[in-house]
């Protein structure tokens, strides 16, 4: 259980999260909606501790992860994953290296300094690689590669953490539908077979509706609603978008979960 | 042709061209300032830097015939006539030449590697506090504005004469220069694989390691090798006073009036220069090109 | 949080079934790449082994190191507080440091009025004659490849010990880099400007004139701003070898020991650069802001 507390974050004057208070339960997949600016970014960040709260809490499994640094923050860090919406890899390296990085919390440090990989760990990536279908573009320069397949690696470099988390910041914003859709397949995918919790920011409604059991809207750094997706109503959500809300709601067709019926995936999650 | 212009210039334009001149005058108003200051400082500049061009005209037949006197052996012939009396010192010219750019060499290293790790701690987007950044900025600055001879001679008091206060300082003034231009290099980069190493658990070594250098290397050996060049000049003239290299030599050769060394020991020095501007400058463009690909 | 533990496993299983036929399918993610290696070991072990050799050979032993380290920090020591002692020291410093100035002044201006002509003869688009370009570029390489300490040697046996020297031998070095970085400047222009001039009809040195002048003068400017902040400092130390300015009482101070001057002497010399930096990168801004180039 991931527990946050009257997080707040002040930028000078501006508030940039309004005591945010959240509880996710394990193995969920929860989006955060709401429009550009309401502080859905800034949450995820401080909870990965990118950002560092100004007050309040994060707590996970009952420890106050709000305040550690060094070692104990790079522990944290390495069981609640980020993927980025710009992907964040480091374009120079190759794709295996990048995928890597997200097992540098697993070995030793002189490994890590001197690139002399762990088969195991290479073996834990490239297994990664090909479930997204990308183990052959290993040895590849990230930075050669296009956007949904970077975004791809950058979900790789996610899972190898062996997270409790995923924290995922617009991972599909950059992205073009079909690129969208294997993405978003892939975080629910990873959400049902092995347990591990989603926490989503999303801009576009239909594909909260589609893929996430619980919506967390947020407003000028508040939060504003925190419920099923099906509680969100049309009012609600011009509400939360204001200006924004006819390009949310008018959008494009919600692209239905691949392989996943509602239902099975209620009884995957029974199961784990 | 003609007609055309005098349509034009029948056209109402009189405010226009006194709107022109207005701005123009503007302009040339601040430009006969600045001019006005120039002239003036240079006049002091004339004034405290004691020149005085009468000497110089008087003397300028001086230049010339310094260097028909240098490009002069003892017997009276040109240099060339006879390469063996001209370069008689060859070997041990060679040597001090050797032992040069090796000062320039490990001087440069040396000095590189601890601009290379400070210059991490130097940065903004790798190190947060603001004291330790500032400290290491600060102790760049000095060891940058210091010349490096005067560190020379300083270091010759303190480790006695010979190649390894050159050295020492050739490192201490190169640690300040690269320090300052690496760290800049470094608050360039893209700071997005920054955090993307860091939200998946990686430490400040890491960040740096697999974020930063792979950003900053081909640039980093890009300046180390340009100031390896400056540094080969820099060894040069070291020996002036006492801190080893072919310096040593070449200013007794002058104060004594050595003449035909005198140009022996120029041209070692500046055959040595483009050799090692040649070598740099086609590595610098390999790495280059290496890192386009 | 049991689950979450199970679903790490599970994740695990899932990952490291199949091993062998993942290890079939990437053969050369696990064959270690020994040529590749081998080559960056190569490479390391030949710049450290150099760097080794020449820490051998130029003398460094770990006794001497921390003998002179110790003196040095005595050394530091006695530095502080820095202290002219007297008043008319003071003014004889200040003296000095005006004069520096001067030198630094004077030396890049002059320079900058030598190399104005000889930029446009080395550049390719102005000059036809292939070989005259070749043979201003192989005499802006050959006086580069002399340092600015040498040239003030040369130029004190032409008009004496003194300031003048020191003027006459930073316009002479200068002359000829920035004689290379004009001639590169000119180089870089835009052939639009040129081409318009000329088919308007104008004639090559209007269009020198008129499309290539006011594209330069602008970048022109900002390098010799760049080359008046680095002779200010090798002004200070011109004074080394009897050429005017700072440098002589700095040299002397050392040599006699007087430690609290010669901090005083570096203090005045830190303050003077940074205020120079700072001035100049303003009157830069403005040169290139005023004229976007």
């Amino acid at each position: 259980m991931l527990t946050v507390t009257g997080l707040t974050k002040r930028y000078g004057a501006t508030l940039a999260a309004d005591r945010v208070s959240v509880s996710i339960e394990p193995g969920s997949f929860v989006g955060v909606i709401g429009r550009s600016g309401a502080g859905k970014s800034t949450l995820l960040r401080m909870i990965n501790r990118l950002v560092d709260p100004s007050e309040g809490s994060i707590a996970f499994a009952g420890v106050d992860v709000s305040a550690v640094r060094g070692r104990e923050l790079r522990a944290w860090r390495r069981r609640c994953a980020m993927i980025f919406q710009q992907f964040n890899l480091v374009g120079r390296l190759d794709v295996l290296t990048n995928v890597m990085m997200g097992r540098l919390g697993h070995m030793a440090g002189w490994r890590a300094m001197s690139r002399l990989w762990h088969p195991e760990d290479r073996l834990i990536a490239l297994a990664a690689l090909e479930r997204m279908d990308i183990g052959g573009l290993a040895a590849q320069r990230a930075d050669q590669l296009s956007g949904g397949q970077q975004q791809r690696v950058a979900i790789c470099r996610a899972l190898v953490q062996e997270p409790d988390i995923i924290l995922a910041d617009e991972p599909v914003a950059s992205l073009d539908p079909r690129n969208t859709k294997v993405v978003m397949d892939e975080l629910h995918r990873i959400n049902r077979q092995f347990g591990i919790t989603v926490l989503c920011n999303l801009h576009s409604l239909d594909l909260a509706h589609a893929y996430c059991d619980r919506l967390v809207g947020m407003a000028q750094g508040r939060v504003v609603f925190d419920d099923v997706p099906a509680a969100l109503t049309e009012g609600v959500a011009r509400d939360l978008y204001g200006l924004e809300a006819a390009e949310v709601l008018g959008g494009h067709p919600a692209p239905a979960p691949h392989g996943f019926a509602h239902a099975d995936a209620q009884a995957a999650t029974q199961i784990a | 042709m003609g007609r055309l212009s005098s349509q034009l210039a029948s056209a109402d334009v009189g405010h226009l061209a006194a709107a022109y001149d207005r701005a123009m005058a503007a302009r040339r108003a601040r430009t006969m300032l600045a001019a006005i200051a120039l002239v003036l400082a240079i006049l002091l500049a004339g004034i405290a830097a004691e020149v005085r061009p009468a000497v110089l005209f008087t003397h300028i037949g001086n230049f010339g015939s310094y260097f028909d006197a240098i490009l002069k052996l003892d017997s009276g012939a040109r240099v060339w006539t006879s390469p063996a009396d001209w370069f008689w010192n060859l070997a041990t010219w060679l040597r001090l030449m050797a032992e040069t750019v090796l000062i320039a060499y490990v001087g440069t290293l040396a000095g590189g590697a601890a601009a290379f790790v400070l210059s991490f701690v130097a940065s903004r987007n790798l190190t947060r506090s603001a004291m330790l950044r500032g400290a290491t900025k600060r102790l760049l600055e000095f060891s940058r504005t210091v010349p490096e001879l005067v560190f020379a001679l300083i270091f010759v008091v303190a480790f006695g004469l010979g190649p390894v206060p050159g050295v020492l300082a050739i490192a201490v003034h190169t640690m300040g220069t690269l320090g300052k231009l690496f760290a800049e290099v470094i608050e360039n980069i893209d700071a997005k694989p920054l955090e993307g190493v860091a939200a998946a658990g990686g430490s400040w070594l890491h960040r740096v390691r697999f974020a930063a250098l792979p950003q900053v290397l081909s640039n980093f050996a890009s300046y180390g090798l340009l100031r390896f060049e400056i540094n080969v000049r820099g060894a040069a003239v070291i020996g002036f006073v006492g801190a080893g290299g072919i310096g040593q030599t070449l200013l007794e050769a002058i104060r004594k009036f050595y003449y035909s060394d005198v140009s022996a020991l120029l041209v070692l020095m500046i055959l040595t220069v483009m050799m090692i501007d040649y070598g740099t400058e086609k590595l610098r463009h390999r790495m280059l090109g290496e890192s386009a690909r | 949080m049991s689950g979450a533990r199970d679903g790490r496993s599970a994740l695990r299983t899932a990952f490291v079934d199949g091993r062998e036929a993942i290890m079939a399918r990437h053969p050369a993610q696990f064959r270690p790449d020994w040529r590749a290696r081998a080559g960056r070991v190569a490479l390391a072990a030949a710049v450290l082994g150099l760097f080794g050799f020449g820490v051998v050979q130029l003398g460094f032993t770990p006794a001497m190191l921390a003998k002179g380290a110790g003196r040095l920090a005595f050394i530091t020591g006695l530095m502080l507080p820095p202290n002219p002692e007297t008043w008319s020291r003071t003014v004889l410093y200040l003296h000095a440091l005006g004069q520096t100035l001067g030198i630094a002044l004077l030396g890049t201006l002059g320079a900058a009025v030598l190399a104005f002509p000889m930029g446009f003869l080395a550049a390719r688009n102005v000059v036809a004659s292939r070989a005259l370009q070749l043979l201003t570029r192989r005499m802006f390489d050959t006086v580069r490849g002399v340092d600015t300490l040498i040239w003030a040697l040369i130029w004190i046996n032409v008009v004496g010990l003194g300031p003048f020297a020191g003027v006459m031998a930073i316009m002479t070095s200068d002359f000829a880099s920035l004689g290379k970085l004009f001639s590169e400047a000119i180089e870089a222009v835009d052939r639009r400007a040129v081409d318009g001039v000329l088919a308007a009809g104008g004639s090559r040195p209007q269009a020198v004139r008129f499309g290539i002048i006011p594209q330069v003068l602008p970048v022109m400017a900002s390098q010799l701003l760049y080359f008046f902040e680095s002779n200010t400092r090798a002004a200070t130390i011109i004074g080394i070898v009897g050429a005017g300015g700072i440098g002589l009482y700095l040299s002397e101070m050392i040599r006699t020991l007087e430690w609290q001057q010669v901090s005083f002497l570096v203090v005045m010399l830190l303050v003077t650069v940074s205020a120079i930096d700072w001035i100049s990168a303003r009157l830069r801004h403005a040169v290139i802001g005023a004229r976007p180039i």
